[in-house]
């Protein structure tokens, strides 16, 4: 049967969730200038945090990259709402392709889809992130979730932390119910982030969090090689 | 980086926990560790260090003092607790800092060394951390990079020049076109952006990278002058780039290091080479020109749990600070923080809280859900408008692709692609959905369509702009392609999710497909016929379907379509016909009639 990309319908269903939270599904571009992909977002010029991502660099037009991340939406979105005169707080999620500059095999891809979700407010906490994952994950894979973070490092969070995700419940596949799984990264959004965009990092404070949607449909419907994203072959696709 | 168990023993007094339990508490509260592999009867964990703590965790002291404070040990050997006293002071040799990206240079000269090879436990630790045991100078010189973080180098003082009676060494660019012959023995052609170590003027090391030949340690060496630097992180690691030569030292440079780190350094390596290797100390020059000051961060107990959405109290705070052993004065709920001088990355009051949190555990961070929210969410009108389409086409019997935004022609080009095929950025979605096309039509029948029908909303740069466009194409039609235009809504409609639950596997091998009818008589069910023609062909039946049925002179005809593949290999015609023969004898058997 005809039907939309397995990853259009997560995104459909994220948005849907996320909208009655009340974030704004907000975009930005997939050619990138470097301010966004990586200054303002506080990953400093010939620093190793740079290597953390293999870049892919555009001929002829220094300072431009194919976005490693949608993080860049969180810089343009903020912007954006200064700009306009709107403080926080601020709800937003983005979901679109994102590129790394590494080889293909059956678990990565030059090119694949990330969500990313900002919260800004006065009273944003790594408690409510938490309780954002759990919410979303339940949503989306029908079973009881619980989240657990390691510490790690984003150059633009402050806590940052590693998610895991882990399900149980009737409906989760058994292949993944009572695992850990690596979902993504997430944190409290840096200040200097928030300063960057024209937030001020006193009054507001916030959480942002992104993973690989590939991944998340992978997980959802036991796909075993994220190649079939991109695949453009029917038999894939019309399963869903 | 790796990190043996025993030389981190060697910091505590208490016996240590096995490394199975030692990766899980890193991972728990600081870093993750990639493997455990045994040496020997050592286990050495590969700890990855993030980019944040390069300051002060690439080395086993910095790995013990995140252990003592996780596991609640104290340092009984901790080499920063004692300030180093570089003394005596010699005037044997004289240093020049030409250029601001060394923060200070310490030379340390010592006399009468006999080199040879280490003893075994100074091979042991090496080899450990897969390093190749060189000799006992040189190892001491790793050994304490690797115990305590700073790179260090020792030049045959026979080797550097002398004016004056004293060896001038300098620090200062190189000139365009100069050379060295480096330690690895290859040639490095150096440029003025490049920062060198000169004895009267020639090149002895490239700074924070490698050291030279010229004045390499050899079996004749009797003279050393240790040198123990801080070069600045950008300028090593743009030369280690330029250069390909990225070093254990480089890459810990890269990081940034604290200057102070430095002096412990020498002091410590003066100290394991006159154990190792003999000779007697001339002393130290010290040049440090801007002492680093002493760093200090706030942080409120509000503030922490304000970020953490914790209810931590100003004893818990407290804790966590003096199990990293940072100083602190507690006032009114206001934690003055005195981070140690290889802490680097504490500045912010959210620094400290990130510290708080990894050591009371992110386990200890509630659940809690988003407080309530008063703005109306805005409508995305470019989403509005590609999930419009996407209804619309999906209505029409049109699927969903997504095909790569990489090209063989486009206006724009990515530079260096891994794979280096299709650097371009497509200027249209057209030629992915025409190769779409082509590949799917062969399966048709299998996917049970009668046209294929493909679309893609996807972006494409075209004419300077980035755009996203709608490309649709089918069997019977011409491809087309256009913008995708914003669509005014005020919500979203609640459109259908993919009701899939799992994803099954398809075969990769071709399939063969088979027409069947027959005659039956009226009131056959059938299904059951269905299950015989199953029955028979087994498992390499991938799919039967009736397609066509019909009455007429109190008869029924059916007709089924049996596509034949195999998950493990091409069939063949031979192996199907068979198949086929034998339904066509169960089918007769039954009584019905080929057509």
């Amino acid at each position: 049967m005809a039907s939309i990309h397995p990853i259009s319908s997560l995104i459909r269903e994220a948005n849907q969730i996320f909208l009655q939270m009340g974030f704004t599904f907000a975009e930005g571009p997939l050619l990138e200038d470097e301010w966004h992909n990586f200054d303002a977002l506080n990953v400093p010029k010939d620093h190793p945090v740079r290597d953390m991502q293999d870049t892919f660099y555009i001929k002829d037009e220094p300072g431009h990259v194919l976005r490693t991340h949608t993080s860049n939406v969180q810089i343009r979105y903020m912007e954006e709402q200064i700009k306009k005169g709107i403080q926080p707080p601020y709800r937003a999620v983005s979901m679109g392709k994102v590129f790394r500059n590494e080889s293909t095999d059956m678990g990565h891809e030059a090119e694949f889809s990330q969500i990313e979700a900002l919260v800004v407010g006065t009273d944003i906490t790594l408690a409510n992130l938490k309780g954002t994952l759990g919410l979303l994950f339940e949503k989306i894979f029908q079973g009881s979730v619980e989240i657990r973070f390691r510490p790690s490092f984003f150059a633009f969070t402050e806590p940052s932390v590693e998610m895991d995700m882990r399900l149980s419940g009737d409906h989760v596949p058994e292949k993944l119910r009572d695992k850990w799984m690596e979902m993504g990264g997430a944190g409290m959004v840096h200040p200097n982030v928030l300063k960057n965009s024209g937030v001020d990092p006193k009054k507001y404070q916030g959480f942002a969090f992104g993973f690989g949607l590939d991944r998340l449909a992978m997980l959802k419907w036991s796909i075993d090689d994220i190649r079939l994203m991109h695949s453009a072959d029917l038999r894939f696709t019309n399963q869903f | 980086m790796k990190i043996s168990r025993d030389w981190l023993q060697t910091f505590f007094d208490t016996p240590l926990p096995p490394a199975q339990k030692l990766k899980e508490q890193l991972e728990s509260h600081v870093f993750e560790v990639e493997s455990i592999e045994k040496v020997g009867g050592d286990e050495v964990l590969d700890v990855k260090v993030t980019p944040n703590r390069g300051h002060d965790a690439l080395s086993h002291r910095g790995i013990a003092k995140e252990l003592s404070a996780i596991l609640e040990l104290p340092l009984s050997n901790d080499p920063f607790v004692v300030r180093p006293l570089l003394a005596p002071v010699t005037t044997e040799v004289s240093i020049k800092l030409d250029s601001n990206l060394c923060k200070r240079y310490i030379a340390g000269y010592i006399k009468g060394v006999t080199v040879g090879p280490s003893p075994a436990w100074l091979k042991t630790r090496l080899e450990a951390v897969g390093q190749r045991s060189i000799n006992n100078v040189v190892d001491a010189t790793n050994f304490v990079m690797f115990n305590m973080g700073q790179p260090l180098h020792a030049f045959d003082a026979g080797k550097l020049e002398i004016q004056d009676s004293r060896f001038k060494i300098q620090v200062r660019n190189a000139r365009e076109g100069e050379t060295m012959v480096a330690l690895d023995k290859k040639e490095y052609k150096l440029t003025s952006s490049m920062l060198i170590i000169t004895a009267g003027d020639a090149p002895v090391g490239i700074a924070g990278v490698k050291g030279g030949m010229p004045a390499a340690i050899d079996e004749t060496t009797k003279g050393i002058v240790i040198e123990s630097a801080n070069f600045d992180g950008v300028s090593v690691r743009k030369t280690a780039q330029a250069l390909k030569l990225r070093t254990d030292a480089s890459a810990r440079f890269e990081q940034v290091l604290s200057p102070e780190l430095a002096a412990h350094g020498m002091q410590a390596v003066a100290a394991l080479i006159i154990e190792l290797a003999g000779g007697e100390l001339a002393g130290f020059v010290d040049v440090y020109p801007e002492p680093q000051k002493p760093m200090f961060a706030n942080v409120t107990v509000e503030k922490v749990n304000a970020v953490l959405g914790t209810a931590l109290t100003g004893a818990d705070i407290a804790d966590a600070f003096t199990r990293l052993g940072f100083a602190y004065k507690e006032e009114a709920s206001v934690f003055e923080v005195q981070a140690p001088f290889e802490r680097l990355d504490i500045a912010l009051p959210e620094d400290l809280a990130e510290e708080v949190a990894r050591v009371v555990g992110y386990d200890k961070i509630p659940s809690t859900p988003l407080p309530k929210f008063d703005k109306q969410p805005e409508i995305n009108k470019n989403f509005a408008a590609a999930e419009k389409a996407r209804e619309e086409l999906v209505a029409k019997g049109y699927s969903e692709v997504y095909t790569s935004v990489f090209a063989d022609k486009g206006e724009r080009m990515v530079l260096n692609k891994v794979d280096s095929v299709r650097p371009y950025l497509r200027e249209s979605l057209l030629p992915g959905l025409q190769e779409a096309l082509k590949k799917n039509i062969p399966n048709k029948d299998l996917l049970g369509l009668k046209e294929v029908k493909l679309f893609e909303v996807g972006t494409v740069w075209k004419g300077g702009k980035e755009l996203v466009t709608l490309g649709m194409i089918g069997e019977k039609e011409k491809a087309s392609e256009k913008i995708l235009e914003p669509m005014d809504a005020d919500a979203y409609e609640i459109l259908p999710l993919s009701t899939a639950t799992r994803f099954e596997q398809f075969s990769k091998y071709p399939y063969i497909v088979r027409d069947i009818a027959i005659w039956v008589p009226n009131g056959t069910e059938p299904v059951e016929v269905l299950k015989t023609i199953k029955q028979e062909a087994g498992e390499l039946a991938h799919k039967i379907t009736l397609f066509d049925r019909f009455e007429k002179e109190g008869k029924t005809s059916l007709a089924y379509r049996i596509i034949f593949q195999s998950f493990d290999r091409t069939l063949t015609e031979v192996e199907v016909n068979e198949s086929m023969a034998k339904i066509g004898r169960i089918l007769v058997d039954k009584g019905f009639v080929i057509r």
